[in-house]
């Protein structure tokens, strides 16, 4: 294992965690989302750039369209749920009926 | 020059920290903003430079936005900064976790690490990722026409998603 190596593991764990324990904002869990995907492309890419497998340094920009994807699905549910309970507090999101 | 890979791999952990550690949105973009430019300074320093430019420029862009929708809709009157009191605490814990695990892994570090692409060819005016980018536009097609779907049934789930408050997928009760 190399310092990078760990460097972005140890950033996708900080990202999962961050999502997994106490968010207050649904935004902040999109936030962590988006970082996790920042670390998955950053390793992709470190895959074909230290292996010379100059190939594959399409597959960086695949991931990339999907995740823009996910990001752009998560903005609007974030709309829909301002729209529908009035913040974007997870706390709110319980509630059965506003 | 070691010492300055190690400055942004160390900065790169830090931004991850901010954004665990649960503060406010704009704060939380704010560390999303450093890690991605540590993550480009990562990719320029192993020798792509054009993924590197991908990665700052959509990030960028794609943080423009979400500034707004923090700044639109997440808009507390009193803001969870980096100072404020469990965003610390859990900061310091996540940065404890990580320098404990680091220095229990650090003995068998694989010190040769800083690998430049291509730098032994000589001569090479296009570094190796640009011509493996280009390469999607001839082998990679079904990829490309795949991800370029996707992304059209996006804009149109987006659509349907905020559409209105009686006729969407998504309406109020």
């Amino acid at each position: 294992m190399t310092p990078t190596h760990f460097a972005f593991s140890s950033a996708f764990i900080l990202g999962l965690t961050g999502l997994a324990f106490h968010r207050s904002h649904l935004l902040s869990a999109l936030i962590c989302l988006e970082a996790m995907m920042v670390s998955l492309f950053i390793a992709l890419s470190l895959w074909t750039m230290q292996l010379n497998s100059t190939n594959f340094s399409a597959s960086p920009l695949l991931l990339l369209a999907f995740s823009a994807c996910e990001a752009s699905m998560g903005l609007p549910s974030l709309v829909a749920t301002a729209r529908t309970h009035g913040s974007d507090q997870i706390r709110n999101l319980n509630l059965l009926q506003c | 020059m070691d010492f300055i890979m190690y400055l942004v791999l160390f900065s790169m952990i830090l931004g991850f920290v901010v954004i665990a550690s649960n503060p406010s949105p704009f704060f939380g973009a704010l560390g999303l903003v450093v890690l991605a430019g540590m993550g480009c300074g990562i990719l320029s320093w192993h020798g792509g430079s054009f993924l590197s430019l991908v990665l700052f420029l959509i990030y960028l862009g794609g943080m423009l936005v979400v500034f707004a929708y923090s700044a639109a809709l997440a808009a507390d009157p009193f803001p969870e900064s980096l100072g404020s009191r469990w965003v610390l605490i859990s900061g310091v814990i996540y940065l404890v976790g990580v320098v404990v695990v680091s220095s229990l892994v650090c003995g068998d570090w694989y010190e040769v690490i800083w690998v430049v692409m291509d730098e032994l060819v000589d001569f090479s005016v296009m570094r190796g990722d640009m011509g493996g980018v280009a390469l999607m536009y001839s082998w990679g097609g079904g990829m490309l026409i795949l991800s370029g779907g996707a992304l059209l049934l996006t804009l149109f789930v987006v659509l349907e998603l905020t559409r209105g408050q009686s006729r969407g997928a998504l309406r109020s009760i």
